[in-house]
């Protein structure tokens, strides 16, 4: 039997489980989350474990650069993120702070790529992210990244509309993310979603004007196609106001 | 004159200055709305692929000047508007708050004079700032000729301030666009150079040239911008391939704007700023136009073959930047691994290698990929313009322009 180890969907809950599979010096088969469908041969096993203080001990034990990747590794769509961490964590343990040079092995490589991704990701929608203004001035967006952003991308919303009452809703993964004009709270859509979203009185115009722009400032004689959808790609563009209703 | 139409005239008479960037600058919010990142944000993507990072227009496309190449210049018959200063804030501030923007690019045709031209544009972006209390980025043109006292206004409220040197040569300039005197725009470059600080243009200045609509070669051109690079600390020269807006007979009849040529010298460009080559490494009188079907320094490396093949493992951060296929990222990745491992073929695919290009000017540990007899110049030149042909068959790409 494969033995399949599973955690609560949460960093901290999978950090608990990696340490314990350290502490016990266990070698995974494979780490999943609870909404796992096993297999025939696959054998779900769960560890009681509750270590609060979990994060603290491994930011002491591992720098801020690399818990940094582990971290954007746990919050990709990667279907072996788990394993992957664990072994990056496995190598970290011998290398140290250089493991993040050491291309040459196959976990790192990955979790550098994957990293990478989930980064650049939130990058981008730093600027695809489209906000309109509903009635009572609060702003709403809504978002379908294909990694988990909507943490990393609020906290940088939380600086730039500082003075503003905002969310943003993961459509994909129901989740919602709540910004009060001191702090974010971030909910489940079942636990919380938002219901009126009916517009301010002049957010069509807004919208209108915007489009406007978007049409005017391309140059007809340089027309590439193909370029815009490179540095915007199409699954994107549902959620981009400007290109939304050329999907 | 609705507010729609207005934004149509000057977003259109505006779009075609190559800049969009919104980097080098990064401002912590304040008690208003928006900072800046240092590294620019795109916010969309125009249908032409060039990146919208600010909301690019111009205060006014009325003007006094007639230079040969511009859509706005006086002699043409086209719809004039003019923005007031609460109107160009009403559209940023509401377009900043749901994230379209990363802030204002504001340049205008000169109505009146030049100060007065200035004292607008002062006016609106104090007004964005003081009473809107905006923290994004503004990006602004100086009027050639304005005094230096509103240079000096101007400049503590921008994070960029940029004066277009246009055409690559005084005779090119004196041809086409008579009014704007050279000295005029390099005692902008010279002001912005000596004042520069945290506090006044912190993203630098940058300038644009149009290419294709005089006679200057590629040397000229990269020549100038070396020039530029030095002289006046530029962040980034941009080049604009000319676009036909006007008919003149001291103006090229072109069809096609010369889009591939800029895209070499955006390459180049790139060469003189993060690759340690100097414009007469790459160009010289006898070859002064970039090949057409092969970049810069693929170029470069078929001319110097002598220096090739380069041991990955030893070679210096400078050498590895002259291979073709590596880049700064990926020289750097190199550097650092390295001391750790013995890097192979397999190994440089995963730090972002272009290995299909990379190969022929490389060892790894000693050993080529193929037979070293094939370390000629004929052979490699063909493998790299067939590999080229390809992709750019599958695939128009264009240099992002941030």
């Amino acid at each position: 039997m494969n033995n399949i180890y599973v955690y609560e969907d949460s960093f901290i809950n999978l950090l608990n489980l990696i340490d314990q599979l350290f502490i016990n010096n266990v070698k995974p088969y494979n780490i999943k989350t609870t909404n796992y469908n096993p297999d025939l041969f696959d054998n779900l096993v769960y560890l009681k474990i509750e270590n609060k203080d979990i994060l603290t001990k491994y930011k002491k034990i591992v720098d801020k650069e690399n818990f940094k990747i582990i971290y954007y590794v746990y919050l990709s769509n990667d279907i072996n993120k788990e394993l992957i961490i664990y072994y990056y964590l496995l190598n970290y343990f011998k290398y140290k702070a250089k493991v993040m040079y050491m291309r040459n092995l196959n976990c790192v490589n990955k979790a550098l790529t994957i990293s990478n991704y989930v980064s650049r990701e939130n990058h981008k929608f730093k600027g695809f992210t489209r906000f309109r203004e509903l009635k009572n001035n609060v702003l709403f967006a809504e978002i379908e990244p294909e990694n988990n952003i909507l943490e990393i991308l609020s906290m940088h919303f939380k600086n730039r509309l500082k003075n503003e009452f905002w969310i943003i809703k993961d459509k994909k993964r129901e989740i919602i993310s709540i910004y009060n004009k001191k702090k974010i709270f971030i909910y489940k859509c079942s636990q919380f979603d938002i219901l009126d979203v009916n517009d301010s009185y002049n957010e069509e115009q807004i919208e209108k004007l915007w489009k406007l722009f978007y049409k005017t400032i391309g140059i007809e004689a340089r027309r590439n196609d193909q370029c815009r959808r490179n540095f915007m790609p199409k699954k994107y563009w549902k959620n981009i106001l400007e290109v939304s209703d050329e999907v | 004159m609705t507010l729609k139409e207005k934004l149509e005239i000057l977003s259109d008479s505006a779009k075609y200055d190559a800049s969009c960037s919104s980097s080098g600058s990064s401002r912590k919010s304040g008690n208003g709305i928006g900072n800046t990142e240092i590294s620019g944000i795109c916010h969309s993507f125009a249908s032409d692929g060039r990146c919208i990072s600010l909301l690019k227009i111009l205060m006014t496309n009325v003007c006094i000047y007639d230079c040969k190449y511009c859509i706005n210049r006086k002699s043409n018959n086209v719809k004039r508007a003019i923005f007031t200063p609460e109107e160009i804030c009403e559209i940023t501030i509401n377009f900043y708050k749901r994230n379209y923007i990363e802030g204002l690019f504001l340049s205008s045709g000169i109505i009146k004079n030049a100060d007065y031209t200035m004292e607008l544009m002062i006016k609106t972006i104090e007004l964005l700032r003081n009473k809107y209390h905006f923290g994004g980025y503004i990006h602004a043109k100086a009027i050639p000729g304005a005094s230096n006292y509103l240079l000096k206004r101007l400049g503590k409220l921008v994070d960029r301030l940029s004066a277009n040197i246009e055409l690559p040569t005084s005779d090119g300039l004196k041809l086409l666009a008579p009014n704007k005197e050279e000295n005029k725009i390099t005692n902008i470059m010279n002001y912005v150079k000596e004042n520069q600080n945290k506090k006044f243009v912190p993203a630098g200045q940058s300038t644009q040239m149009i290419i294709g609509a005089s006679k200057e070669s590629d040397l000229d051109i990269m020549s100038r911008s070396e020039n530029l690079y030095t002289d006046y600390k530029l962040k980034r020269v941009f080049y604009s391939a000319y676009i036909p807006v006007n008919n003149d007979k001291l103006l090229p009849s072109l069809t096609v704007p010369p889009l591939k040529r800029e895209n070499r010298l955006y390459q180049a460009d790139w060469l003189l700023r993060f690759y340690g080559f100097k414009v007469e490494d790459i160009l010289d009188k006898k070859n002064p136009n970039f090949n057409i079907l092969i970049d810069p320094k693929a170029d470069w490396a078929l001319r110097h073959l002598d220096e090739f093949p380069k041991e990955i493992n030893i070679c210096s951060y400078l050498d590895l930047l002259k291979i073709p296929g590596i880049g700064v990222t990926s020289a750097k990745r190199i550097i650092s691994s390295r001391k750790l491992f013995n890097i192979s073929f397999g190994d440089l695919k995963k730090m972002g290698v272009v290995l299909k290009r990379a190969q022929y000017f490389i060892t790894c540990n000693n050993r080529y990929f193929i037979d070293k007899q094939y370390l000629k110049k004929d052979f490699i030149e063909t493998n790299l313009v067939l590999g080229n042909k390809i992709e750019n068959n599958l695939n128009e790409r264009q240099l992002q322009l941030f």
